[in-house]
């Protein structure tokens, strides 16, 4: 056999092409020593190797930051100690993750073989180079699976979305796909990859290479449509005519009710699409018009993920500060009431429903009545929108008022007029 | 490759010893005695390692100088003793002397009564051999027990190769100094008056003094099993440390690096808790492993020394050919663990585990204003009571009506703790079954099945001004009060 000197070991010169691939290279190479026993590596001159391919590889992304890849090869161990080398370059194998366990005999063999007693002796790191020794010792001459697992940098997920709204905006399409993208350096050819949901893809994966894969998805998703006016979260629209800036968002829960709430829905971009014609209306389906995309938040069970789509030009929210006034309970203390007015125009020709929402403290910022202590409010007698008080988004930090808008008549779009009077108690 | 030499050196072939120079000759002819044995003593808590080995010689009646060498490695040529294990009543060092044209040399002038063999031994310090620690934990599937193996690492960049040595490892923070110090004043000399080489001395007598146990552990261990095995490290507590004696011998060449299994714990007891404590984890809720290094986790024979754990845990969904795969947890580095201690391993936060502190309501109460430049207090809803207009606020009581909400989206029921700083004059009202863990701290918590949902309502009352009179945190059980937003819309 043709071999060459490559690192103090005689390696087949077939084998000697592997290494000398350009890209990343993993190898496990059992050594036999067939003369003797020579305990140290060093020492060892005269070898004969095999190189155990990989059986079957798993790449676990369950973890936010780390990735970890996991393979099993089947090793040939001679009775007594062997040396098993595994060595790597142009990958970012974190060495000191690196986890060997011996599982058995192979899967068609284990039925008929006594598993050997097989225990890792010892491990040695040869001097500036990327690998490491494993000497292993057998009760007996015989092949047994072991798996390697080793955290590496350069393998990376990602998560994102593509939701297909119904003509009508009442439900939706959500597709959920992972990208998978391998700068580690290494090929991994038919490798389970594990997303940390959903199933196991079995699929190869080259070097430098993207690859994206349908999760799940989720049909006829209900979806809500919220119109939402809050200036110190969303902005003004044109400050000089005190006009807020009023996005339109669809809101999907992650419930069981709404055919989610089975796993958290991980962070990633969302692209929305509309069809542009009910189902069955067009012969050979609906197309879709791209209604634009947002990055949705990690949304655990039972929350919502809101999704910003657009600016809603043709509901106009008017926001001015209408009355200040201080009472004085005493020496310096008084309670500081505060009246905000909206008017509210709905162009739409359809009737929705606009959320109207103030950041408590915020709202001190801007008035110069913030102080080192949150303060106690309460609902002045000059609100008009107490019956649409929104329970579960209103506390010490945020009030929200639910406010019914009709469709505009004809040309005229009629302008409703609320006002929400807080009252920031006990002051000074 | 080996740099330290010891020669022997004839001069009797030269006719000739100096009194001041033994080796200053043109011509010499010498032997290189082999080491014998060799035994390393390293040290995790400081770049040092005592080195003990021995060599046969054969010494003729008379003088007899023995050249030491160490070119090239990172000995302390001040720590370095000639012993003679035997004839020592007929054996004897004359001087030691340093020859200046010849540096990391020198030459003991031996004086003996003995023709024959004896055995020297020859110790001193090095720095560039350390060993390390780490430990790889992988739980099950269920979270209730976990395999832990512990491991070592020698390595060495001493410059010289150590064939065949026995290997110690001494596990804790050892203070030499301060023992080098008490040895000082038993031999009635002043410690900090002490030379740097009579430091050494005293150093080297305070780590061999503090390794003689350890002969007798290395004698117990010294059988070799059958077949092969992997080696058994051997432990015991000296003093305030312990020393791990690796079985058998090992070779630690320059530039090496060596990793052996100490222990391996196959099913410790795990128990997973949750707990908010800002002062260790930060103003989050960690998910923690807490195991203890004691006999019924299968440890508890040593203490673990610092190192790095990974830790994993086995899946359990028929992924991965009869859930023997593995999920990556965490890495992190773990501190010194006694014996009988915790083991604390900080997964770091869970994304199935949500926590958010809502501020439901604040408000403020007993309110008392002071007329400016009068020494004279007034409370603002006292019936009757008349403020005067140049009065301000000097006392009040301020609350925080706040809720902890806790969601489980794990398959399993998960144990939570909460630990919270209340500052000031304060009380803590809840129905919580709040506790005091200290003058200015609560803790609370309970179990949460999988899938539920629990808000922790609580409210601070923190006094401040005149009204504060103390400085602790009162607990009491009650509701917290209702939020005056909600009040007013239910109106």
């Amino acid at each position: 056999m043709v071999s060459r000197v490559y690192r103090g070991v005689l390696i087949p010169l077939d084998a000697e092409n592997l290494l000398m691939k350009p890209l990343g290279r993993m190898l496990l190479i059992p050594v036999m020593m067939i003369a003797l026993l020579v305990p140290s590596l060093a020492e060892a001159r005269i070898k004969l190797i095999t190189l155990p391919v990989r059986e079957r590889v798993e790449i676990q992304l369950d973890h936010d930051t780390a990735t970890l890849v996991e393979e099993e090869r089947v090793v040939p161990l001679v009775q007594g100690v062997n040396q098993v080398d595994f060595s790597w370059a142009n990958t970012q194998i974190d060495p000191s993750t690196i986890v060997f366990r011996v599982l058995g005999p192979p899967a068609p063999e284990s039925g008929d073989v006594d598993t050997p007693e097989v225990n890792v002796l010892s491990v040695t790191y040869p001097p500036g180079e990327n690998a490491l020794v494993w000497q292993v010792s057998s009760s007996a001459s015989t092949s047994v699976t072991v798996r390697i697992s080793y955290l590496i940098g350069g393998l990376t997920k990602g998560f994102n979305y593509r939701a297909v709204a119904a003509y009508d905006e009442s439900t939706l399409t959500l597709s959920q796909y992972i990208r998978v993208q391998n700068f580690a350096g290494e090929a991994y050819d038919d490798t389970e990859i594990y997303a940390g949901l959903g199933d196991t893809f079995l699929k190869p994966i080259g070097v430098n290479e993207t690859k994206q894969m349908l999760v799940e998805r989720f049909e006829n998703l209900p979806v809500k449509k919220t119109y939402t006016a809050d200036l110190h979260r969303f902005g003004w629209l044109d400050q000089t005519q005190y006009k807020l800036r009023v996005p339109m968002h669809y809101r999907i829960e992650n419930a069981a009710d709404a055919g989610l709430g089975q796993a958290a829905l991980p962070a990633g971009k969302v692209r929305i699409f509309q069809k542009d014609s009910p189902d069955g209306e067009t012969p050979g389906g609906a197309t879709t018009a791209f209604l634009g995309e947002d990055f949705a938040p990690h949304t655990p069970i039972g929350n919502h993920a809101d999704l910003f789509l657009g600016v809603a030009q043709d509901i106009v929210v008017k926001r001015t500060v209408e009355a200040r006034k201080d009472d004085r309970l005493a020496g310096n203390l008084y309670d500081r009431r505060v009246t905000m007015k909206y008017e509210i125009e709905n162009f739409k020709d359809e009737a929705v429903t606009l959320n109207l929402a103030e950041q408590i403290e915020a709202l001190r910022r801007e008035l110069g009545l913030a102080s080192g202590q949150s303060a106690e409010w309460v609902l002045g007698e000059a609100t008009t929108m107490r019956d649409g008080l929104i329970i579960d988004e209103t506390n010490q930090q945020q009030i929200t008022f639910a406010v019914d808008l009709p469709a505009r008549n004809g040309d005229e779009a009629e302008k409703i007029t609320h006002t929400l009077e807080i009252v920031f108690k006990n002051q000074w | 490759m080996k740099r330290i030499v010891v020669l022997f050196v004839f001069l009797g072939l030269l006719g000739f010893l100096s009194e001041s120079s033994a080796v200053a000759k043109n011509i010499d002819l010498s032997t290189v005695p082999d080491r014998d044995t060799v035994q390393l003593t390293i040290y995790n808590s400081a770049d040092l390692t005592l080195v003990r080995e021995t060599r046969k010689i054969v010494f003729r009646d008379g003088n007899n100088p023995l050249q030491f060498s160490w070119a090239n490695t990172l000995i302390d040529p001040t720590s370095v003793q000639l012993r003679f294990l035997n004839h020592a009543d007929k054996l004897d060092v004359l001087d030691t002397t340093f020859p200046h044209d010849r540096p990391q040399v020198l030459v003991w002038n031996v004086g003996s009564e003995h023709a024959g063999e004896a055995t020297i031994e020859i110790s001193y310090f090095t720095s560039g051999v350390s060993w390390s620690a780490d430990y790889t934990v992988i739980a099950n599937a269920d979270e209730s027990a976990a395999s832990v193996e512990g491991y070592v690492t020698v390595s060495n960049q001493s410059g010289e190769d150590y064939e065949n040595a026995e290997v110690r490892l001494v596990v804790g923070t050892i203070n030499l100094v301060e023992q080098i110090a008490e040895l000082a004043r038993n031999a009635g000399r002043d410690p900090s008056e002490l030379s740097r080489r009579e430091q050494n001395f005293y150093q080297l007598d305070a780590a061999r003094r503090s390794v003689a146990m350890a002969d007798l552990l290395m004698a117990e261990s010294a059988a070799v099993p059958a077949s092969p095995a992997p080696k058994r490290i051997v432990k015991q507590g000296l003093s305030e440390y312990f020393i791990f004696a690796i079985e058998g011998t090992e070779d630690i060449g320059h530039n090496s690096r060596k990793r052996l299994a100490s222990f391996a714990a196959d099913a410790a007891p795990l128990k997973v808790q949750y707990r908010y404590r800002p002062r260790e984890y930060g103003d989050q809720l960690v998910r923690l492993f807490l195991m203890t290094n004691d006999t019924a986790s299968d440890m508890g024979v040593s203490p673990l020394p610092d190192g790095q754990v990974r830790i994993f845990r086995q899946k359990d969904d028929g992924t991965s050919g009869g859930g023997k795969g593995l999920s990556f947890l965490s890495r992190q580095h773990v501190k010194y663990i006694p014996i009988g201690d915790d083991l604390e391993l900080n997964l770091g936060v869970d994304p199935d585990v949500g926590f958010e502190l809502i501020t439901q309501r604040t408000f403020r109460d007993n309110i008392w204003l002071q007329q400016r430049g009068v020494n004279v207090f007034k409370r603002i809803d006292e019936p009757g009571v008349k403020i005067h207009d140049n009065s301000t606020v000097a006392g009040w009581d301020q609350h925080w009506v706040m809720t902890r909400r806790i969601r489980n989206d794990t398959p399993r029921a998960i144990e939570v703790e909460i630990r919270q700083a209340v500052n000031g004059d304060a009380t803590f009202i809840s129905r919580l079954g709040a506790e005091r863990f200290d003058n200015q701290t609560v803790v609370y918590g309970g179990t949460l099945g999988p899938g539920a949902r629990f808000d922790a309502e609580y409210e601070v009352v923190g006094r401040h001004g005149h009204n504060a009179k103390q400085s602790r945190v009162e607990i009491v059980e009650g509701d917290p009060a209702p939020p005056a937003w909600l009040a007013e819309a239910t109106d």
